[in-house]
């Protein structure tokens, strides 16, 4: 059980951050083009999860997943998306993606005053916090599964 | 401070508003500073007694006042007992978000000017005058230092 990747987007798109931990494969194009991608396929996904919805929509788009890996979504009312790649043994892990938004993205990023909320963030505390948090996960093994 | 996010917010704010002209902000950010220690000291010591000399003052300081407004004590106060004395707090409330160790020190300046202000305002109040100076060996940890004047 591990995590592959983490992409984080603000409201317009723009990727503020992103980290790998075990990746295998890349997507053989640049990274700009990979986070437009990401972000594109998210929106659309996102609408299309509530158009076609045959009931009532609660949370939306939650996560997708293959043969080989699952992406998970979760997107604060202010418009962050948080974007993670685990393997398949993971289950329902929107608590977590919250817990990236509450405790390292709110504590150090917005109290930051010197990182600008609308472009990638250069905080080291940030990136350190991150990878401590998502290294003690239960579900992150350091040999990829 | 009952809405430490509320301050926390502010002071942020203030200082990067503030410091967009390098001499003149550190400056107004310290008066500003100054008048709210001499308000504070004012109302937190309402109902203690009259401080029998600087130490005590500065006792009072690192306790009361640095938990009233950053939610700790100051961890270290040393003094040379001729009127000079030292505060250290490991954990800066104020930088605390900022960074681990190297990252964005030359900025540090500008986040401590308000408490330098605060510090020598409530000492003001209290009849001590003072000059206060701080620096930053490494974040999140900072160092108040404080020189009493002899009138």
């Amino acid at each position: 059980m591990t995590v592959h990747n983490l992409y984080l987007f603000d409201r317009n798109g723009i990727c503020l951050h992103y980290s790998e931990w075990h990746r295998k494969k890349q997507a053989g194009i640049s990274k700009e083009e990979e986070f437009k991608l990401m972000y594109g396929m998210l929106f659309s996904m996102r609408s299309f999860v509530g158009k076609m919805s045959p009931v009532d929509m609660k949370d939306g788009f939650l996560a997708f997943q293959t043969s080989k890996y699952k992406l998970h979504y979760y997107e604060t009312p202010s418009g962050l998306k948080v974007v993670m790649n685990t393997d398949l043994g993971v289950g329902n892990i929107r608590d977590v993606l919250h817990q990236i938004y509450s405790n390292i993205y709110v504590e150090f990023v917005v109290k930051n005053p010197l990182c600008s909320l609308s472009e990638p963030i250069q905080s080291e505390l940030f990136h350190a916090k991150l990878d401590g948090f998502i290294r003690g996960l239960p579900f992150f093994s350091a040999r990829a599964g | 401070m009952a809405d430490s996010p509320l301050f926390q917010a502010l002071h942020m704010e203030m200082a990067h508003a503030l410091c967009a002209e390098q001499e003149k902000g550190l400056g107004a950010l310290e008066g500003v500073g100054f008048r709210v220690g001499q308000g504070l000291s004012e109302r937190l010591t309402k109902e203690t007694p009259s401080f029998k000399d600087e130490l005590d003052a500065l006792k009072f300081l690192c306790k009361d006042l640095w938990i009233t407004v950053f939610k700790k004590q100051v961890d270290n106060l040393r003094t040379n007992h001729q009127g000079t004395y030292m505060l250290q707090d490991n954990q800066f409330l104020l930088l605390s978000q900022l960074s681990n160790g190297k990252q964005y020190l030359e900025e540090a300046p500008k986040f401590l000017a308000f408490t330098c202000g605060l510090v020598k305002g409530a000492l003001s109040n209290l009849g001590f005058d003072s000059t206060v100076t701080a620096e930053v060996p490494v974040m999140p940890s900072s160092k108040f230092q404080v020189v009493i004047q002899k009138s």
